[in-house]
């Protein structure tokens, strides 16, 4: 920081932050209606939930592993809510402790899968993924979930998604402007912040981090390696329920759906992330950001009418440069490994 | 008066600043088995290096055969007839592929008009093994194969060469006494067809039973030459030392009360049971070959393994720690080897890679860092160790060689502990950093017993109160560090071990 | 609309269960029903759509009393094709062939042909003379929706449009909704989006946010397939523009019904054929051609229109009830002969 100014370093630094300065002016100038409260409030809440399965991927990534379930994790949480009210005829806070300790519990089995089965955690988190995409399905026969149903063993679902756990998804504060701030957009906010503050500011943040440069080094400083590893899964699971949870609340039923797009959107969002501010590791504002990035696009796009095969295009197209930010450009060795 | 093989005159070589070799000049003598010794760092590896093609010298000459000789490449070395066996078995061999296609490794690769003709191939893989007296299948793979056979297909697969030069670098350091004893017939063999052997080890019993003269060197020169018979060995370990080394004196204090006591531990199933106590107040060093246990032992004080037998005490409590957690929070500290494997974290700065294993110290509520009280200590600990830095955020990977050690010796000098083991804390570091190091341990030493483990007999000598030698993952000997008998140290190092107690 | 032929066919089921019963008057070969094998052979499967077609089919089955056997290629269509093989060496005497690619499936099918397998193809064109293509009309599932908008809204305002191309059922739909646009000029069509990322209806939602806010001025989106339109309610209801805007849709389910009878709902009217029945039709296409009786090379099961209005006054919740109170769209009077047992109501 003290050094003199160069123009590399601080593209690898800032380059991404004006990037996306650029494309909101761009948007602004073609499309007005771009640079609104509402617009700006419409990308946080589009990004919401892949933004907190991204945050999740990111607590793995530190730690040098990988979950490739968060994607199947969420839905079967969207499954699971909607089973637990419309069919168990369960109450909002029942339904959302039950989506959470299931996706922390996948996220214990995947980690006791990596850490005791010493099955590698792409493999690992790979055959969870399929196993949770089967088993959302299970119950019900392959159906989607909604209230008035016919049950599979006769008679039809009377259960309804409760007031309290749509507002999860639906309700809005007042903030500037009238009903402008979702609750979703509020979740995002203040666990993007959670998972910041832990990994950034806390002692567990540090060691995982160590973890993820030098295992056996942090392992013969005398830390719990596969401790930390499996809170990671736990975390990352966590999260990703809590995203199929808002995503439940959302749609308002239990759509049976593989989740690939979310997994896909957030895994992009984390590794985008790489790149913001230099850091070429994963952290939780970078995530926040490719998040935000990605949605900033879309949103951008959409407004232009391009149609959605573009929109993947150039979906690929930033990770891709996000990529080259990350492992060419910055001059520390990026970790091998993502 | 045997042939001249190889004459090597006024070789230099230096990398940056670092001048390894200073002007050696060598003859190898057909026929002749010369022996090299030297520490660490004397230069041996490099004069190694420029003979086989790895590196070029930048000035001096080498002439074989009365030839000039200065191989571009380790092909043209092997061409020209010098042959090495390198230290690491798996140098000198392709696990993977058979041995038939690893003792004609050189030909497929130098890709002559030699046709895969699969049973051309293994008959003159079998006329290859059988002349340096290998019995095996040829279609098996190599990694199918024990130690031994590994390295005599490395040998064979050199000596399809018709060398006239044969290199061998440490090669019995993992080798069984018969393995041993099969290499040397084959040795003896090849001295009495005329080819020049030079010889790298320390272990006395091979230097014995081998050498037909020994060569010493030391920092970049030959430090001694001994021809005469009987070979004067002693002389040898002191050339290869030199002097510096008795001059660094050592003021032993008097011991504290035990910290640790081991009681009848073995470290591995069929080794020697000894017994070890280790005082406040006192500064011990083990010294041993690669693989003689001195790493076991670390292992097992430090909770990553448990011993197959006898009980260990800290302060008079038995004591079993189930992981290094466990130790660290009983004092008892690790610093292990190879630090970029071992200790470096890299993508940390100086200061998170020292405050690694005491984050709870600069720990506030809800487990939130506290960068002014790790940043305190980092700076005490640069000021303490001398790193060299431009400032506690620096990348680790910034910093060179020796200041990484500092900064992960200084990691487990910043808390107190009851027993701090330093595995080869001065692997890869140059002679100031060295001092700095050693000079830091002592300093600290009052409060807490130190071990530390390290290969090169100089190293403990500048360091210990008093020196154990490991061998055979037991303890073979125990001097008090003044007026040490070096050739008895050596002879413990490379003799095997029958069960002492120090 | 309730014609008198589906009454009476419909009380005949019911009347005459269970299917095992008429068996005595049926043409061979089902005069032994549980000697019958038939199969069904899959090329897309999750999703509500394709759990009710099979639904039906195994009712359908179930009613004549034969034997079904289900082949689920899921997605695969090199798969699919093998599957028709291994049907052919079960010795199945026919053959559903549900959805999959003309490419792959064409050869599959004529060797089922040549082996003497009677031969049924729901939704795909697997190019044989020989094999009838049961069909539901995707032309008539967008006119009906298109024409309730034009009866609602007049023939004057600015849409959005919801559209994935490449997907054959919703190109069919978009070619009338290109001859509407010809027919009524006064139709804008402001905006045209669309995805298929899983979960559909969220990815749809946050792209209908931003299609609203650019466009505030839409009065119609015209959504021709029920996860797009529920995608758009959503984004719709968030930008608090439900009085605003008319969601025209096609395909209906019990979560679907809910959403239209919301209080205010956007949601206005959608035209649809009951998955179940298409793949009653399907299983009674191949029942006559096993009969013997001759079947036209293209069956088309027709679509009914589902509007708030008509929910809402018959108190309609759900499925079921939808079936009860609009009998039009649970059975079509498609390729029935007298002899057949139909599914139980």
């Amino acid at each position: 920081m003290k050094k003199d100014f160069n123009l590399t370093d601080f593209a690898i630094r800032y380059g991404f932050l004006l990037l996306m300065l650029g494309l909101v002016i761009g948007f602004s100038v073609a499309q007005p209606a771009f640079l609104s409260a509402r617009s700006g409030v419409f990308i946080l809440q589009s990004v919401a939930i892949t933004g907190i399965l991204a945050l999740g991927v990111t607590a793995t990534l530190v730690v040098g592993g990988f979950d490739l379930s968060i994607g199947a994790v969420a839905t079967s949480a969207l499954m699971l809510s909607a089973y637990a009210m419309v069919i168990w005829d369960l109450g909002a806070v029942e339904a959302v402790l039950l989506c959470l300790a299931m996706g922390a519990l996948v996220g214990l089995i995947n980690g006791l899968l990596i850490v005791k089965m010493k099955v590698p955690d792409l493999l690992a988190t790979l055959g969870m993924m399929f196993l949770l995409m089967g088993l959302q399905r299970i119950p019900t026969e392959g159906n989607s979930i909604s209230t008035g149903m016919s049950l599979p063993g006769g008679g039809t679902a009377t259960g309804t998604f409760s007031e309290g756990f749509l507002m999860l998804g639906r309700y809005r504060l007042d903030f500037i402007l009238e009903d402008l701030v979702p609750l979703s957009v509020v979740f995002l906010i203040v666990i993007a912040l959670l998972v910041w503050g832990f990994l950034e500011l806390t002692r567990h943040g540090r060691v995982m981090y160590a973890i993820g440069s030098n295992a056996k080094a942090a392992s013969l400083a005398g830390i719990n390696v596969n401790g930390y590893r499996v809170l990671a899964y736990v975390i990352s699971g966590t999260l990703a329920s809590f995203g199929g949870i808002l995503l439940a609340a959302r749609l308002g039923r239990g759509d049976v759906a593989s989740g690939n797009n979310l997994l896909l959107d957030a895994v992009a969002a984390a590794l985008i992330g790489f790149a913001v501010l230099g850091a070429a590791k994963p952290n939780a504002f970078g995530t926040a950001i490719g998040a935000l990035f990605v949605g900033i696009l879309l949103q951008g796009l959409t407004m232009l009418n391009a149609p959605y095969y573009t929109q993947d295009f150039i979906k690929g197209a930033v990770l891709v440069v996000a990529l080259v930010f990350t492992f060419a450009l910055s001059g520390r060795n990026g970790r091998g490994r993502t | 008066m045997p042939q001249d093989a190889i004459v090597i005159a006024g070789l230099t070589k230096s990398f940056a600043r670092n001048n390894v070799l200073r002007g050696v000049d060598l003859t190898l003598s057909a026929g002749q088995v010369t022996v090299l010794m030297g520490a660490n760092g004397a230069g041996k590896s490099t004069l190694v290096k420029i003979l086989c093609g790895v590196q070029a010298a930048d000035s001096g000459t080498i002439t074989l055969d009365g030839r000039p000789f200065e191989p571009a490449s380790p092909a043209a070395a092997l061409r020209a007839g010098v042959v090495t066996v390198h230290q690491s078995i798996n140098d000198g061999v392709a696990p993977d592929l058979d041995v038939a296609s690893n003792l004609l490794l050189d030909e497929l690769a130098s890709g002559s008009s030699f046709v895969l003709n699969r049973r051309r191939m293994r008959a003159e893989a079998r006329r290859i093994a059988g002349a340096v007296g290998l019995d095996v299948d040829v279609t098996r793979p190599v990694s199918e194969l024990a130690l031994a056979d590994r390295q005599l297909v490395s040998i064979a697969r050199a000596m399809s060469h018709k060398p006239r030069l044969l290199i061998l670098d440490e090669p019995t350091s993992s080798l069984s006494a018969a393995e041993t004893e099969r290499l040397f017939a084959l040795i003896d063999r090849l001295r009495a067809e005329g080819v020049a052997i030079l010889y790298i080890s320390h272990r006395m019993s091979d230097i014995r039973r081998l050498a037909d003269r020994i060569v010493s060197m030391r920092d970049g020169l030959i430090s001694g030459r001994f021809e005469s018979q009987p070979l004067d060995y002693a002389g040898a370990v002191r050339a290869m030392l030199g002097h510096e080394i008795t001059e660094v004196d050592i003021d032993i204090p008097p011991a504290g009360r035990p910290v640790i006591e081991a009681r009848g531990l073995v470290l591995r199933a069929g080794a020697a049971p000894f017994d070890l106590t280790l005082h406040e107040n006192e500064v011990v060093a083990i010294t041993g070959l690669v693989g003689s246990g001195k790493s076991a032992l670390a292992e097992v004080l430090y909770g990553i393994t448990a011993p197959v037998a006898g009980e260990l005490r800290l302060d008079g409590a038995a004591y079993a720690p189930a992981s290094p957690g466990v130790a660290v929070r009983a004092g008892v500290f690790l610093s292990a080897k190879d630090r970029l494997l071992n200790s470096v974290v890299p993508d940390f700065d100086l200061t998170r890679n020292m405050t690694l294993p005491f984050l709870g110290r600069h720990a506030a509520l809800l487990g939130l860092m506290r960068r002014g009280s790790e940043r305190a200590v980092a700076s005490r600990m640069i000021a303490e160790m001398g790193v060299v830095c431009q400032g506690p955020k620096d990348g680790i990977l910034t910093l060179s060689g020796g200041n990484q050690q500092k900064v992960v010796v200084a990691r487990w000098l910043a808390e107190a502990s009851r027993l701090l083991i330093l595995d080869e804390p001065f692997q890869g570091v140059d002679i100031q950093a060295r001092r700095d190091i050693g000079k830091r341990i002592r300093e600290s030493a009052a409060t807490r017993a130190t071990l530390v483990l390290c290969a090169e007999i100089d190293e403990a000598l500048e360091i210990a109160d008093r020196i154990l030698v490991m061998s055979e993952h037991s303890i073979a000997g125990a001097h008090r560090n003044q007026n040490i008998d070096l050739g008895l140290v050596m002879a413990q190092v490379t003799e095997s071990a029958a069960g002492h107690s120090a | 609309m309730i014609s008198r032929r589906i009454f009476v066919s419909l009380m005949g089921g019911i009347a005459l269960l269970p299917g095992m019963a008429l068996a005595e008057g049926a043409p061979a070969p089902f005069d032994n029903p549980g000697k019958v094998k038939i199969a069904l052979v899959r090329y897309l499967s999750t999703g509500d759509f394709f759990q009710a077609y099979l639904s039906g089919v195994e009712k359908q089955a179930a009613a004549l009393g034969v034997d079904l056997q289900v082949f689920d290629s899921r997605q695969d269509a090199a798969l699919q094709a093998d599957m028709v093989d291994q049907a052919i060496a079960l010795g199945v005497q026919g053959i559903i062939i549900q959805h999959g690619l003309t490419e792959s499936m064409k050869d599959a099918a004529q060797r089922a042909v040549a082996a003497g397998i009677k031969v049924v193809a729901f939704d795909v064109n697997v190019e044989n003379p020989a094999i009838p293509q049961v069909e539901q009309s995707d032309r008539d599932l967008a006119r009906l929706a298109l024409e309730q908008a034009i009866k609602d809204q007049g023939e004057t305002w600015t849409a959005g449009y919801v559209y994935v191309p490449g997907i054959a059922p919703l190109d069919r739909r978009d070619e009338t909704w290109k001859e509407f646009k010809a027919k009524y000029p006064g139709i804008t069509e402001k905006a045209m989006f669309g995805t298929m990322d899983n979960p559909i209806a969220n990815s749809v939602a946050n792209q209908a946010r931003s299609v609203l806010s650019a466009n505030p001025d839409i009065q119609v989106v015209f959504a021709p397939y029920d996860e797009f339109a529920k995608g758009v309610k959503i984004a719709v209801d968030e930008a608090g523009m439900s009085a605003d805007v008319a969601i025209y849709s096609a395909d209906i389910s019990t979560a679907d019904i809910a959403l239209m009878r919301e209080p205010g709902s956007s949601w206005k009217a959608t035209a649809a054929t009951n998955p179940a029945v298409v793949g009653e039709v399907s299983v009674r296409t191949l029942a006559q051609l096993l009969a013997g009786e001759t079947v036209g090379a293209s069956v088309i099961v027709p679509p009914t229109l589902i509007t708030q209005a008509q929910l809402n006054e018959l108190n309609i919740s759900n499925m079921e009830e939808l079936g009860a109170k609009l009998p039009a769209f649970v059975h079509a009077d498609v390729s029935v002969s007298p002899w057949m047992a139909l599914p139980a109501r």
